[in-house]
């Protein structure tokens, strides 16, 4: 690749080097399935410095999202976000306040009709006339409508703009509703979870940016890259599950082994996000609730997370594990005669060769119920 | 002639504020102050197995969310009457603290120094370095700081797996298994917490920090590296030409639970401090919603409270609704944790000139040195492999109390259990005492007490110096109002 200045300015400008900054926009295009090629044209893409306006609506939310953002090491939310884009307007960051604050929104929004991004943080109260959640004097929803008629794209960050989260569970006091339900003739894309890991936000952000384009989504307006597959299908534990080895008791010894979470009510089974993939937290190795044996409670799936109780056991629907498979090497007790052994051996042979059939079947039908999952999508 | 204002949006607090002032004669007469978000979530954890309350009251705020975690595991615990193992409560102490420290950090540098790049203070001397340093955005040492913030926030990575919202923090201790590695892992971490406290925010040890014990021994520690002038002492000195010292005052009158419990009791001793150290008695602690958008004109203990919407209530202006520790209104947080604990600097700072706008920001600048040196003495405790965690069988009914320090003060879960399932649940959160509406007595609350009587001379003066009063102490309205 020919030298780009634009690209050493922009590394410097974020504190980084130059190395640094490719390495990153590779690793968002990665994160989306693309080719290392994509990293490159991410990255010009920023360092170009079109800078799409961003206003960031905060509804009924915990800053939880906004938070996990300014988390992200490599390069956070101020760093990167900020730089690539132009935030007009956010509660949490800005530098106004008040009045002034409002008018910066009026202004941005004026000025890029048709060309801003909105995003989205927190569920919509629409119970009493939305009185639950009031900015400015005016109700979440009226300023949802507003922002929303000269946006190019909305993005709902979180589960609780995304499908309602805790605000809208249970007896859902303020009668809270995700952004979808309120934004009915645009697309909403939905970044789930509670909060969602953010290279998801970055790397559709990143897409947005680079190719004007949306991320491909499942029936849930969810990006496919993030939310494409069920967390058991990549998480590390799954051999013990396919073993039938469980904690069934935090802190018994299964639990401190990092056995299988099934029986703690472990949702990975029926949730579907790349936690195992990405991992949190930017350490390494296994920072991700499963990975520090707390079991997933489906924090990104609707129906799952906030509604079912932690300790119930997940439905699977690929398949459901025997409490305990026959041990593959039975203990061969003394003075065993040739016969017997040779039939143990048999048995051992035939049960190994049945757990491979169950492996590669299980295999085919959650390929199968993955299929479906896109189908229906 | 009076004249009314309302103030919001309040950027770079955590969640949605609004102050309304009624101004006489330039000066502000009346102050309400109101969270104009509500969600529900006492409403929301009723019917629920109490085992659930780990995964929702966290997400009452993402700021505090480890608070609410432990706060809710306590609750949990004393309901089934146990406690973790040393090494489990050592884990969740530095997991904890790292929230603590980290908010101090984000507090200082992202939300409250940003006030001094304000075009108002232009003409001063300092202006063009406090801008370079703290623009919001774009100041130098606003990036230095949210490096190490990350950094610290690694602690998450290895013990909580997630953050903001872990699921690691249980009744019965943490399920993150401390081997070696992670021990390590914490070690360099801390150092680098160490490091960039040291050199860039102190300029001095941390030891020497910590054993401050007045004014002058504190600049006398910072002053030790003169060019160039490391962020504390850069705050001093803005402090000193803003004269913070006389803004903001409060009602002089502190509540802390005591935070990070050890085998030879917490670390920050828990009390109250009205002219003297009390005891806590949770029995004084009663929430009132006289002027609580809130069913109910009683004042009632947590244990038995009421969380209904009322919408039409003549003279109610806040979702908040407003704790008393023996219908006195009590401010909260690092100065009042301090200052209940007993620790020298803090008591001389209140000796000077009370609960302000400086004595706030100090004490958490020396609570940020106090933790980092008790997180590296937690890391050099904890035992390899040892375990961090007990089962909890739940009983199916009974009642429980969670009570823990967030970075914005006191904090407590109540609740009680019957048939397995939740039946109340009422949580007391730090900014629902210091950003309180009135109660049925007429008294403001600590925030609205730091604001009355502030003389407004014109709108700038006025716009900047309510910011400086609102920020120092540091609201969190995600939890005020749940």
């Amino acid at each position: 690749m020919p030298k780009d200045d634009s690209l050493d300015r922009i590394a410097e400008r974020l504190g980084l080097s130059r190395r640094a900054f490719l390495k990153f926009c590779t690793g968002v295009a990665a994160t989306l399935g693309l080719s290392s090629q994509a990293g490159v044209a991410m990255a010009q893409a920023v360092a170009a410095s079109r800078r799409p306006s961003v206003i960031w609506l905060s509804a009924q939310e915990c800053t939880g999202c906004t938070e996990s953002l300014l988390r992200a090491t490599h390069p956070t939310l101020e760093t990167l976000i900020l730089d690539m884009i132009s935030l007009d307007y956010s509660e949490t960051l800005m530098v106004a306040a008040g009045h002034d604050a409002e008018v910066a929104r009026h202004a941005a929004m004026k000025e890029n009709h048709g060309k801003y991004v909105v995003v989205v943080d927190g569920s919509i109260p629409t119970k009493d006339g939305g009185i639950y959640c009031k900015v400015a004097g005016k109700t979440m929803q009226e300023h949802l409508y507003e922002a929303a008629e000269g946006a190019a794209a909305i993005i709902a960050i979180g589960s609780c703009a995304s499908w309602g989260g805790v605000p809208a569970s249970g007896p859902n006091p303020t009668g809270a509703v995700p952004v979808s339900e309120i934004i009915k003739d645009k697309p909403v894309i939905n970044i789930p979870g509670c909060p969602p890991n953010p290279y998801n936000f970055l790397a559709t952000v990143m897409q947005l940016i680079t190719y004007g384009t949306v991320p491909e989504l499942d029936k849930e307006n969810r990006p496919k890259f993030a939310y494409g597959r069920l967390i058991h299908e990549n998480c590390e534990r799954r051999p013990h599950f396919d073993a039938g080895r469980f904690a069934t008791e935090f802190g018994d010894e299964g639990h401190r082994k990092g056995w299988c979470l099934y029986k703690l009510g472990c949702k990975g089974p029926e949730t579907y996000a790349n936690c195992p993939a990405i991992e949190f937290g930017d350490v390494g190795g296994g920072a991700w609730p499963v990975g520090v044996g707390a079991p997933c409670f489906g924090c990104t799936e609707k129906g799952v997370g906030f509604t079912k109780p932690l300790h119930e056991q997940a439905k699977v629907a690929t398949h459901t594990p025997p409490d305990m498979f026959p041990p593959v090497h039975p203990d061969v007790g003394q003075g065993v005669t040739p016969g017997a052994a040779a039939l143990v051996g048999a048995v051992a042979g035939a049960i190994l060769g049945g757990t491979a059939v169950t492996v590669r079947e299980l295999g085919r039908m959650e390929k199968q119920a993955h299929d479906e999952h896109d189908a229906s999508a | 002639m009076s004249s009314k204002r309302i103030i919001g949006p309040i950027g770079r607090v955590e969640g949605d504020l609004e102050v309304t002032l009624t101004v006489e004669g330039g000066q502000v007469a009346r102050a309400e102050v109101n969270a104009p978000l509500y969600r529900g979530f006492e409403r929301i954890l009723q019917g629920r197995p109490a085992e659930d309350a780990l995964v929702v009251a966290p997400r009452i705020c993402g700021i505090c969310s480890v608070s609410q975690s432990v706060a809710a595991a306590r609750a949990l615990a004393s309901l089934a009457g146990i406690t973790p193992p040393p090494n489990g409560q050592l884990a969740i102490n530095l997991v904890h603290a790292a929230e603590n420290l980290a908010d101090h950090l984000t507090h200082f540098y992202v939300f409250f120094m940003p006030d001094f790049c304000d075009a108002f203070y232009s003409n001063a001397d300092w202006h063009d370095e406090t801008v370079r340093r703290y623009a919001a955005h774009r100041g130098e040492h606003i990036r230095h700081a949210l490096k190490i913030r990350a950094r610290l926030l690694h602690i998450m990575g290895q013990l909580a797996g997630k953050w903001p919202h872990s699921l690691a923090i249980r009744p019965g201790g943490i399920t993150t298994p401390v081997t070696t590695s992670v021990q390590h892992a914490l070690r360099y971490i801390l150092r680098d917490v160490r490091e960039f406290m040291e050199t860039r925010l102190f300029g001095a040890r941390l030891e020497a920090i910590v054993e401050a014990t007045d004014w002058v021994s504190l600049n006398a520690a910072m002053a030790q590296h003169l060019h160039p002038l490391p962020d504390a002492a850069w705050f001093l000195r803005l402090a000193e030409a803003c004269e913070l010292e006389a803004l903001g005052r409060g009602p002089d009158a502190w509540l802390s639970y005591g935070a990070y419990p050890g085998a030879d009791g917490n670390l920050f001793a828990g009390g109250t401090w009205q002219s003297g150290y009390h005891p806590l008695s949770l029995a004084a602690i009663t929430e009132d919603t006289a002027f609580s958008k809130m069913q109910g004109d009683t004042p009632l203990p947590p244990e038995r409270g009421k969380t209904h919407p009322e919408l039409n209530k003549p003279d109610a202006y806040s979702w908040c609704k407003a704790p008393r520790y023996r219908n006195q209104v009590m401010e909260t947080g690092a100065l009042a944790r301090q200052v209940v604990h007993g620790t020298q600097l803090a008591h001389e700072l209140v000796r000077r000139a009370g609960g302000n706008v400086l004595s706030r920001v100090v004490m958490r600048l020396w609570e940020m040195a106090r933790l980092a040196l008790a997180m590296e003495s937690w890391v050099n405790t904890l035992e390899p492999n040892a375990p961090g965690l007990l089962n909890t069988a739940l009983p199916s009914q009974g009642s429980g109390i969670g009570l823990t320090e967030a970075a914005r003060g006191s904090l407590g879960h109540w609740l009680s259990v019957s048939n397995e399932q939740i039946c109340l649940y009422q949580i007391v959160a730090p900014t629902t005492w210091n950003f309180s509406p009135r109660d049925h007595l007429g008294q403001a609350g600590a925030l609205e007490q730091a604001l009355e009587g502030l003389v407004l001379p014109d709108k700038d003066h006025n716009r900047i110096r309510l910011q400086h009063i609102i920020r120092s102490f540091d609201p969190c309205m995600a939890c005020t109002v749940h």
